[in-house]
Formats: structure tokens, C-alpha cells, sequence
């Protein structure tokens, strides 16, 4: 029937939540624990389906993050990847998967599991250097804060070690038009994150990155860190500017020993350090 | 029945006097909840499901000044999962009647926003509801009695003035995925719902209860089992699973003593190779007698659907000089992106015109068949195909103006990677093979769209940031309300589609506008997350 309403809300199917609950506690023992050679490849093809878009065919991320993780951020256990997996992560990109049934998708949740156990990316190059060329050649901080210093123009760094691979980075610093990740609110529609805009308006010309839009209004932080606001009925132009990052492209900037220093020191950022 | 007409004209007698405690709505107002602005007596405002309001206190000239009243927040719920709002309340002689998720139902004083009472029932934290969320869109109020149908699969008969049960009744296992949403419909004396369930490989069903007693009248599976007509479009024990859900309110011809109710997709939803065949009576509108439960005529929107495009959209009734001639017709935007016109007499397909991106057929046949394009079918690698799978349009409502023969449909434009994989039956479990992946983000959008209803052309488009959720509802003020994903409730101007009015609930809208009036001045009202707000000039 087509109430399949709520994929993309990150909602669906909570009764499976309740039988997953109902059915560990009585086990004590994870289902993935159980599962079969068989079972993990099912996992992996339901995976290939639902999860690869992001995550990457290998599970070895892309919009979404890496997952050969031995320990997932948003998983603690096993029963939290089934849920996370299930209900999805509200304020993120990553929806609910819709479709499969509780058993698939605790092959899923196997298959991920089994991807933690292999070995992690290696780094292309020294993220000691390359913390250097954040602070100096870089000038990274200009635009983006990371463990609490620097500008927030661009996506906050604390943790875009779990959130990017190796690729995913390279690809940001060469060439940060490529990708538009989404921001997903939990009821609120999405929209691709960190998009150019541009907007003339009586108020005069302004260029900035979208925060937040709308049928009726835009919300856009200009590169000195201001939030502008506009009634769309008050734009005399309006432009949502892909292709148009605000980052600069370092390809010219860093040689490739320097880009791999860089992707190197941002594959160690994994979250606030004391 | 003596009884019955003695306990209405108690209850008219009430009302005479201005009690607020009693509502009335006998099948005499019934027939004529279109004409009457002031209530609204059925989830559409009417039989013919126009979700119309007649009145023009609030117009294009003064909707600017359109102020809150009041507001009523849900009722906290501990029940997992539970809280998205899909009702469309009624409004019966100065009490408005809501459902709250899961299956609550909440009278509220019109003039000030005041509960009158609560009535919730044990719903489980293991209730079954596969394909959808823990929702309910309304209830339906015959003389003075309401009907709620509840997400564990029963239908409960309760008193409007108190909330008291008057009876219910088991109308399936739940266990096996049966489930129920949608806002009943009261006919003279009866009272009829559709099921949920499809996605957990039911074989769907529409019933008619009496509105007195609670007694099954008649049943009708939407499934033929062998032997049946329609029977030959399902391939070996195919039919047992079929699905064919009935999950949203029909419309109903008085004259023609027809009921119109829509089906949803055959199970499992992506992988047809399972059920071969057209999958009759699936993804149709059935004109029954509402006497029998027999069908009178059918149509098939979309044969051997294998991409979830249920026809589980509000069928509405027109009547209008079509091609030099008034006829009676019945106007549909399914959710395969066509606007269909049929002879709600005898089912003749009279025409359809796409009015969303669609990357699935060339067109559709003068018999009303699609024709389809190669290589759009769900498969193992992946197939983009217009639209996804929630459809160009939804289970939310459109809106006819019968003024100005204008058809107003909340749009969603994006598309979807369709994906087939094995489908297994088991009884309570998930069974659809395949799923999809939709584009999102910027690359999806929405509209509230104005169709000429004789032509299916488009009038004008209002643009959404993303895929509403969302119905709409015309007014003879020159009105079309409608609201977004993104919290806005808004008032577009009928003849040009621009926004004349708007209001930020703060939450994501996912239900339909409905209009009444107090004390002869014009209310709206819609639920944003998790409130009702109610509008009008002050």
C-alpha cells in the first residue's frame, strides 16, 4: 500500500524495533552472532540495495561515512546499529531503510559488523605534516572550526574523520564542487548541504552558503560568518549556485605528497579532544 | 429504530436549546454537509469528497488578515512510534472531532479550543502497521455516533457527546499485518472501511457495518479468489497474497446509490514476476452497491503495478458539461502521474493527462490502458524511473472547486531507483520484494497544482521546496489552502496561484485543511506536528 510514507523521515517500522528488543532480551545473545555465511552475503546484497548509494558498494563510504569501523560512533551495540539502520539518524543524512524485513535487516546489521573487522584505511600520508598545512599553507581555520578553533563558515572538522573517507576528503580539497551532501531534518523535507547561493535583493548582492530554505524565505551564512535572511518575494535574483563551492579548490595550492598529508590529519579527526 | 428516531429528535431537541454537549448529524445533513459551510460532517466536507468549503467571509481581499484563534495540543502518548498527525477533524454544531495517533479520538469546544472529553484505546506497543506509520486520519459521525477505525484492526462505535463506547468490533488480526487508518465513511445506517495491509502480502478488503449494532453487512475482497470475476489476472496461489488495500475514504452518489472506493497495489510491491497478470481489482476505483458490497463497474489505473502506485487517492465527483454534454464523472490524479476522468455511471474511461514527470509510459491507450516504455521495471541493479514510489501525488486530499471547475492536487516531483529482489510470505512479516532508493535533497520538489477538470490542462503551479505531505482544500472565497514539509500553512489566490497569505507552524504538516464557522464567522484549521491551529479574521 502505499503509505510508504516515511523512508525518508527515518521512521518506519517500529514494531520491529519492539520485537528486536523483546527478542534480545529473551536470547541475551545478539541474532548477528547467529548468523551464517549465507546469511552475511544475504546481508551484503540487501546492503548493495539500500545502503551502498552512501556508503559505498564495499561499505567503504562515500557521501556517507566508512563504515570498516570496528567501533560506529552511532552503534554502541548491536542492537543500536539494528535500530540506527531501521529508524535511520535524525539531523542527518541517513534515512531509515524501508522494505526488508527485521531478519534482513539484522544481516545487514551482520554484514556491517563483519566490514568492522577488516582492516582500516591506511592513511596516504603524515597527518603530523599535515596538521601544519591546516594551521599555515592551508589556512583552513579561515572557514571551518575544528575542536572548538576557527570560523564556522564551513562544515564543522571534529569529527569528519568518522564521517569521510580518504576518497571522500581527497576529492573535497581538489575539488569541492563534486559533492552536495544532504541535510536531512527528522519531518522537515531536506536539502543539499553546503550549496552556494547567490541573491540580489534591494537590500543589495549577497553570496553566502544556504543554511536553511523554503518556499517563502532563504537563510544563507556569508563568508564573514553572518547569517542574511530574505522573504523570497523580496528577490529580485536568486541563484542556488552548483558547481560553485565557496571552498577553494587546493589542487593548486598543495602537491599531491601535501594533499595526502592533509586527508591524512582530517582521517585522524574522530571527534572533540579534552 | 423507533428508538432511533426518538433519540434523534432528543438530540435536535438538545440542540435547538444550544447545548454544546450533543451533535447531531442524521443521514438528511449528510447529503447536504457541501452546502453547509458552517460544519463538516465527513472527512472530504461531503459526499462527493470536494474537500470544499462554501464559504466567503475569507477572501482574496482580506485572507491577509487571517489570524490564529486558538490552538490545541495533541495529548502526549507513551506508545512507540506514535505521533505523526494525518487526521482531517469534523465539526458538528459547535464540536470539533479529532483523532490523535495512534487512534485517539478528542472533542474539542469550537469557540475556544476546550477539550470535552478523550477517548483512547489500549493500543499495543507490538501493534502491527507494515508499510506505514502509527497513524489515523478521522472519524466519520452518523446521527449521534462516531466511528473511529484503529490501528490494531478494530472499528469502534463511540456516543459524540461523551466518548462512551456503544459497541466495537474485531475487524481482523492484526498478527497477520491487517490494519486500519483511514477515516470511515457513514452512508443511511451504515458505516464503511477499508484496510490496511498490502505491504505484509494481505488480501485486502472493503466492509459495511451496521451503524447500530456493529453487525457485519457484507464484505468485499478487492482479491478475486478463483473462480471470481478477475480471478484469471492472478497467476497460481498469487491471489491468497494480493494485497489490494483499501486505506482511504471513498465518495459516494446518492442518485446513483454508488459508493467509489479505491485500491491499493498487489503484493508483494516490486517484484511482479510473482503475481502474473493484471492483479485485478488492484491499483482501481470500484463503484459498488452499497447494499451488497457488489461491484458494479471497476477500473484499473495501473495494470500489474510493480512500483507501489497504489490509486489509494481521494476520488471525487464532478459534474460538468464534458465534450457539449453535462455528465457525471469521476475525477482522479493517481499516484502514476496521470489525471483521470471516468463516467461514474458506468465506469467509462474518458481521459488522462499526465501532470507530473513520469518516465514510465508514452501515454495512456483510448481504453484507459498505459502504454508502457521498455526497461522501467524494478531490477536487481537498479532502475531510475518518475515518480518514486510515494507517487506524483498521494494518500493527502485534492480539492474541486465546483465554482469555478478548478482541481487542486498537492504535487510531488522526484524520482526513485527501484530495486526487485525475493519476496518470501510469512504471515505478519514485510513482504514486498525490492525497495528504492529516491532522489532527494534539491533534486526533488513539489507544487500545489490548478488542473482544468474537463481537460486535466494545468492553470498555474505554486512551487514547494520539497514533496508535500500535505492536502488541499478550496473555498468559495477564491481560496486554495495548502501547506509544506517545511511548516507553512498558506493561502494561494484561485485564479493565479500566487500566495496571498501564510503561517509558520513550526512543524512539519502532514494532513489536509478542513473549514467551518462560529457563530457564522469563517474558521480553517490544520494540524502542524503536533497542533491544531484554527484560523480565522479577527
Amino acid at each position: 500500500m502505499g503509505q510508504l510514507l516515511f523512508k525518508l523521515f527515518g521512521v518506519l517500522l517500529a514494531f520491529c524495533v519492539g520485537f528486536t528488543h523483546a527478542q534480545a532480551g529473551a536470547a541475551e545473545v545478539s541474532p548477528i552472532a547467529t548468523l551464517s555465511a549465507a546469511q552475511l552475503q544475504a546481508g551484503q546484497k540487501t546492503f548493495a540495495i539500500h545502503c551502498a548509494r552512501c556508503h559505498g558498494m564495499l561499505g567503504d563510504g562515500g557521501e556517507g561515512p566508512s563504515l570498516k569501523r570496528p567501533v560506529l560512533k552511532y552503534a554502541a551495540d548491536d542492537e543500536a546499529l539494528f535500530t540506527l539502520i531501521n529508524e535511520g539518524l535524525p539531523g542527518t543524512g541517513m534515512p531509515g531503510v524501508f522494505g526488508p524485513s527485521d531478519a534482513e535487516l539484522w544481516q545487514v546489521a551482520g554484514y556491517v559488523r563483519s566490514l568492522g573487522r577488516l582492516p582500516a584505511e591506511p592513511m596516504p600520508g603524515d597527518p603530523d605534516r599535515g596538521a601544519q598545512l591546516y594551521a599555515t599553507k592551508g589556512g583552513c581555520a579561515a572557514c571551518h572550526i575544528s575542536n572548538g578553533l576557527g570560523v564556522g563558515v564551513g562544515p564543522e572538522l571534529t569529527d569528519v574523520g568518522l564521517r569521510r573517507n580518504a576518497e571522500y576528503l581527497r576529492r573535497a580539497l581538489t575539488n569541492p564542487d563534486a559533492d552536495y551532501p544532504m541535510r536531512q531534518t527528522r519531518l522537515g523535507g531536506n536539502i543539499n548541504g553546503f550549496l552556494t547561493v547567490r541573491v540580489v535583493s534591494e537590500r543589495g548582492e549577497f553570496e553566502g552558503m544556504r543554511v536553511n530554505e523554503d518556499e517563502f524565505s532563504i537563510q544563507l551564512r556569508d563568508l564573514s560568518g553572518a547569517i542574511q535572511a530574505f522573504d523570497k518575494r523580496e528577490l529580485l535574483n536568486y541563484q542556488r549556485a552548483f558547481g560553485h563551492s565557496l571552498m577553494p579548490g587546493y589542487e593548486t595550492v598543495f602537491d599531491n605528497d601535501e594533499v595526502n598529508d592533509l586527508v591524512s590529519y582530517l582521517m585522524g579527526l574522530k571527534g572533540a579532544s579534552s | 429504530m423507533i428508538g432511533c428516531v426518538i433519540r434523534a429528535w432528543i438530540i435536535l431537541a438538545v440542540s435547538l436549546l444550544g447545548s454544546m454537549a450533543s451533535a447531531a448529524a442524521p443521514y438528511e445533513r449528510l447529503l447536504s454537509d457541501e452546502a453547509n459551510g458552517a460544519d463538516w460532517l465527513s472527512y472530504s466536507g461531503g459526499y462527493r469528497a470536494e474537500r470544499f468549503s462554501p464559504l466567503t467571509e475569507v477572501n482574496k481581499e482580506n485572507v491577509e488578515h487571517l489570524k490564529v484563534i486558538w490552538a490545541y495540543q495533541m495529548q502526549p502518548t507513551d506508545i512507540a512510534g506514535a505521533g505523526l498527525q494525518e487526521s482531517t477533524p469534523l465539526v458538528v454544531d459547535g464540536v470539533m472531532y479529532l483523532t490523535e495517533s495512534p487512534s485517539s479520538v478528542t472533542a474539542l469546544d469550537v469557540t475556544s479550543g476546550r477539550m470535552l472529553w478523550h477517548w483512547a484505546p489500549d493500543i499495543s506497543a507490538d501493534v502491527l502497521h507494515i508499510g506505514f506509520p502509527k497513524v489515523n486520519r478521522g472519524v466519520a459521525i452518523l446521527d449521534n455516533t462516531l466511528f473511529v477505525a484503529t490501528l490494531d484492526a478494530q472499528l469502534y462505535a463511540l456516543d459524540a457527546g461523551t466518548g462512551a463506547v456503544r459497541w466495537h468490533t474485531q475487524v481482523a488480526d492484526n498478527a497477520t499485518g491487517f490494519s486500519l487508518t483511514l477515516a470511515p465513511l457513514a452512508l443511511n445506517g451504515k458505516v464503511i472501511i477499508g484496510m490496511s495491509g498490502a505491504e505484509a502480502g494481505v488480501r485486502a478488503y472493503i466492509d459495511a457495518y451496521d451503524a447500530h449494532t456493529g453487525k457485519r453487512l457484507w464484505r468485499r475482497f478487492t482479491v478475486p479468489a478463483p473462480g471470481e470475476p478477475g480471478s484469471e489476472t492472478w497467476g497460481g496461489e498469487s491471489w491468497q497474497t494480493g494485497g489490494g488495500s483499501t486505506w482511504l475514504t471513498g465518495s459516494y452518489d446518492p442518485e446513483l446509490d454508488l459508493l467509489y472506493w479505491t485500491t491499493g497495489n498487489p503484493a508483494p510491491d516490486w517484484n511482479g514476476d510473482l503475481r502474473p497478470g493484471d492483479n485485478l481489482f488492484t491499483c482501481s476505483l470500484l463503484a459498488l452497491d452499497p447494499d451488497t458490497g457488489e461491484i458494479q463497474w471497476h477500473f484499473q489505473y495501473t495494470p500489474h503495478d510493480t512500483h507501489d502506485w497504489d490509486a489509494n487517492q481521494i476520488p471525487i465527483l464532478v459534474d460538468v458539461v464534458y465534450q457539449g454534454e453535462p455528465r457525471k464523472l469521476v475525477a482522479l490524479a493517481n499516484r502514476n502521474a496521470f489525471f483521470y476522468l471516468l463516467d461514474r455511471t458506468n465506469g467509462q474511461f474518458l481521459s488522462a493527462t499526465q501532470y507530473s514527470k513520469q518516465t514510465w509510459a508514452a501515454g495512456i491507450d483510448s481504453t484507459g490502458r498505459p502504454l508502457l516504455l521498455a526497461d522501467k521495471e524494478p531490477s536487481e541493479e537498479g532502475t531510475l524511473v518518475w515518480p518514486s514510489l510515494q507517487g506524483a501525488t498521494n494518500w493527502f486530499s485534492p480539492s474541486y472547486n465546483p465554482l469555478n471547475q478548478k482541481f487542486f492536487v498537492a504535487n510531488r516531483r522526484m524520482g526513485a531507483v527501484y530495486y526487485k529482489a525475493e519476496a518470501e510470505y510469512q504471515p505478519g512479516m514485510p513482504f514486498m520484494g525490492g525497495g528504492e532508493q529516491a532522489l532527494s535533497g534539491d533534486q526533488a520538489s513539489g507544487a500545489v497544482l490548478a488542473l482544468d477538470v474537463t481537460t486535466g490542462k494545468q492553470l498555474w503551479e505554486f512551487p514547494l521546496q520539497s514533496p508535500p505531505w500535505s492536502g488541499v482544500m478550496s473555498t468559495a472565497g477564491g481560496l486554495v489552502f495548502g501547506s509544506s514539509n517545511e511548516g507553512y500553512f498558506f493561502a494561494l489566490d484561485d485564479e493565479t496561484g500566487e500566495a496571498l497569505w501564510r503561517f509558520n507552524t513550526g512543524a512539519h504538516i502532514r494532513t489536509n485543511p478542513m473549514g467551518f464557522a462560529v457563530d457564522g464567522h469563517q474558521r480553517v484549521a490544520i494540524i502542524g506536528g503536533q497542533t491544531l491551529f484554527v484560523f480565522g479574521l479577527l
